[in-house]
């Protein structure tokens, strides 16, 4: 499968500076919304980016394209970081509320979307098996990494009920998509 | 559907859950640790990945500033320009003396590729680094975790086997470039809490927070 990303993360695996900056430009406002929305202020996001780029660079070696595509991985690394970050907070995350919403409200650009399409509507035709809270949950945990503490206050369940909910509705889903 | 969803296997479960992002620091900390150490969690880990990633659609892009100059500054650090440099290394590597040595920021241009690198952390610490080691240069980058306490400072150690640590200096910033040590594959840099200053007498005091081997590329 044609996959530019993954293209160049071999050719930054062999120290390709040139592919280093080309990876930046391509995919460096994809990765910059997955921090925005997950540390919810722009400060912190910028900071994340710098360190998840710098990862790209010292770990593009252990990308491997049989294991998927390239893009898939610089988000996990991107998520990864930013919900380390998230974590390792003391306090409640103090969201940037127009930060925030300005990612939310942002409409994916043409191209984002037309790679999806197939694979999209399977997730999302997956996510309609599910009841809607816990479909909620489940796409909110994801995207923005909340905790099972966090999400058992939002919804209102103690948190063991909220760990079963979301462990039972991952393998619904895995069902779903193996079908 | 009728039938009662059966659980998800242990194993599968934890994964799935690290992926989704759900965890909490300590159950977190203990995935990460494991996806080090077992090729089958890690394989259960990036099936999950690659399952939900349809849901990396809902991303927006964002603007992102162009962050390359000092993505490239701390990868690709400068040659010093002075010799006095390996002077202020002598006077590290003879400890104690290092604990106030602010480390320094080189400037630009063409730097030799890394040639080893280390992967810093510990189970029971959110504080992760980066390091590599190209030329005569050490870059430590910061990858996750917060500044010392108030009061404390991080000290910079590399060990060779089975010798007593030597200091490399207290962390000023969350990056930092240094003159290379003398080191080799299996060197281990790790990085203690200690008092201000750094630990007295020049050895470690405090708990180690992150440490890796050092490994050729």
């Amino acid at each position: 499968m044609d996959d530019p990303i993954a293209d160049l993360l071999g050719k930054i695996a062999a120290q390709d500076r040139a592919a280093f900056r080309a990876i930046y430009s391509d995919a460096s406002a994809k990765l910059m919304g997955v921090l925005l929305r997950i540390l919810g202020n722009r400060a912190e996001a910028e900071d994340a980016l710098q360190e998840v780029f710098t990862r790209v660079w010292l770990r593009a070696n252990r990308y491997d394209a049989d294991k998927g595509r390239g893009m898939t991985w610089l988000i996990a690394l991107a998520r990864n970081h930013a919900i380390d970050r998230l974590r390792s907070r003391r306090e409640i995350q103090s969201d940037d509320e127009d930060a925030m919403n300005a990612v939310i409200d942002t409409t994916p650009r043409a191209e984002t979307r037309l790679i999806a399409v197939g694979e999209a509507k399977r997730i999302n035709q997956c996510f309609e098996t599910l009841e809607a809270d816990k479909a909620a949950a489940l796409r909110g945990a994801y995207l923005t990494g909340t905790s099972y503490l966090d999400l058992a206050a939002q919804f209102n369940v103690p948190l063991n009920t909220m760990r079963t909910w979301l462990r039972r509705s991952l393998l619904k889903l895995k069902e779903c998509m193996e079908q | 559907m009728t039938s009662t969803p059966l659980d998800l296997p242990e194993d599968e479960a934890l994964a799935a859950e690290y992926v989704l992002g759900s965890l909490d620091l300590a159950e977190r900390s203990a995935a990460e640790a494991r996806l080090r150490l077992d090729a089958g969690f890690a394989a259960l880990v990036n099936d999950w990945q690659n399952r939900l990633s349809d849901l990396n659609e809902d991303y927006a892009e964002a603007e992102a500033p162009n962050l390359l100059p000092q993505i490239e500054a701390r990868l690709f650090p400068q040659a010093p320009k002075s010799r006095r440099w390996f002077g202020w290394v002598a006077g590290a590597l003879t400890a104690g003396a290092i604990a106030v040595a602010a480390f320094v920021m080189l400037p630009p241009p063409a730097p030799p590729a890394p040639t080893m690198t280390a992967e810093l952390s510990a189970e029971a610490s959110p504080l992760r680094y980066a390091a590599a080691i190209a030329g005569d240069q050490l870059t430590l980058t910061r990858t996750a975790g917060t500044d010392a306490e108030a009061g404390k400072d991080y000290e910079l150690w590399i060990i060779e086997g089975d010798k007593a640590p030597v200091s490399l200096g207290v962390l000023s910033e969350a990056s930092v470039t240094i003159p290379a040590p003398k080191a080799a594959a299996g060197y281990v840099l790790a990085i203690t809490l200690e008092p201000k200053g750094g630990g007295p007498d020049g050895k470690p005091t405090g708990p180690i927070l992150a440490a890796g081997p050092l490994k050729n590329i």
